[in-house]
């Protein structure tokens, strides 16, 4: 009886050891992005402790999670929408951002990953949390992007910020401002 | 000479775990469980953060999202209801003023249905906003702030679709 528990636990342990070496050699997509996006915020976030070298060295490491030719339409709030297009756009657009603000928290939170069915991109929805340095509120922005398996790397395509409350109207016929 | 002070254990014993461990430690668990369940699935606590909803809701509050409040029942204009955004960790907390179908604009703060003004007892800021009439989809509602003495464009407002209302607010 003892050496049948004994048997029972010993394949427990080695069915979860073939679950654990299994999700290391074949990581499921959705996983691996998701893993990517909090780390895409990591790099993002930055203290004002950097120096110059620092804030290069960081702004490219926040580049390197993009594609050559990404794209990116963010709606900045209180100012008109801004586009990027391309790595070192979107680079020195960083790297800016360092110089001028003192420093940036930035969370990803609801991380929702759908894969393509060919499991080579993937659109990944999620809400920004950014803490700026001097600002008494937190900014809030819904965020939209599309990635592509290049090589071993999944990499940024296309961001866009998300209207979660929509401004884009059907105008009314026949109605007069009242 | 005893020198010992300490309670009694048996008396900390009951007040800590009480008479029977067991039953005190299942009770525990059912607490648990229906805590996280009723937190999670009926009532969601949040922490109203910024002014949008001054004076009707201070910044810093705590409240409930009453997640079952539309189950048989469509959302209602007047309503302060929880919109999420990618998800529930952060939500906006907005009155619903416009229902599907309807014709919604703004006049000198005032918000007009299908060309009526709303009567909107719950404002107390005077607003001088400023939008033409424009139509609302089949599933959309027009959700606003209480505080329209804001300047408009730093106001978080528009047309939400039904799926993103997650809930009436409670108290």
């Amino acid at each position: 009886m003892k050496g049948r528990v004994s048997q029972i636990i010993l394949l427990g342990i080695l069915v979860l050891l073939g679950i654990w070496l299994w999700r290391t050699l074949f990581p499921n997509p959705a996983r691996v992005i998701r893993k990517r996006m909090l780390e895409l915020a990591q790099a993002a976030s930055f203290s004002g402790k950097e120096g110059l070298i620092a804030k290069a060295f960081n702004a490219e490491q926040f580049g390197s999670f993009f594609d050559n030719d990404v794209e990116a339409i963010v709606d900045v709030p209180g100012r008109s929408q801004q586009t990027f297009s391309g790595r070192a756009e979107l680079v020195q657009a960083a790297l800016g951002v360092r110089t001028v603000v003192g420093s940036v928290a930035i969370e990803f939170l609801d991380i929702n990953v759908t894969v393509s069915p060919d499991k080579q991109s993937a659109e990944v929805n999620l809400t920004g949390k950014a803490r700026v340095a001097g600002e008494r509120d937190f900014f809030v922005q819904e965020l939209k992007f599309t990635l592509k398996k290049i090589g071993r790397e999944w990499l940024i395509k296309k961001v866009e910020t998300v209207k979660t409350l929509s401004q884009n109207w059907r105008p009314t016929p026949g109605l007069a401002a009242a | 000479m005893n020198t010992e002070a300490g309670p009694d254990p048996s008396w900390l014993q009951t007040i800590v775990i009480g008479r029977n461990p067991r039953r005190t430690l299942i009770r525990t668990v059912v607490l648990a469980v229906a805590c996280f369940a009723i937190a999670r699935f009926i009532l969601l606590p949040i922490r109203v953060q910024g002014g949008s909803m001054i004076p009707t809701y201070q910044d810093n509050r705590v409240n409930f999202i009453n997640r079952l409040a539309y189950l048989f029942s469509p959302p209602k204009r007047g309503d302060v209801v929880a919109i999420r955004l990618a998800g529930p960790s952060i939500m906006f907390l907005k009155r619903i003023v416009g229902l599907p179908g309807e014709s919604v604009a703004f006049h000198e703060g005032h918000v007009y249905i299908n060309g009526q003004m709303l009567d909107e007892p719950y404002l107390r800021l005077k607003s001088d906003w400023e939008d033409p009439p424009r139509e609302l989809g089949p599933d959309e509602y027009y959700c606003v702030g209480d505080n329209r003495s804001m300047p408009q464009a730093d106001h978080t407002e528009g047309k939400a679709k039904r799926e993103r209302i997650l809930g009436k607010i409670l108290l």
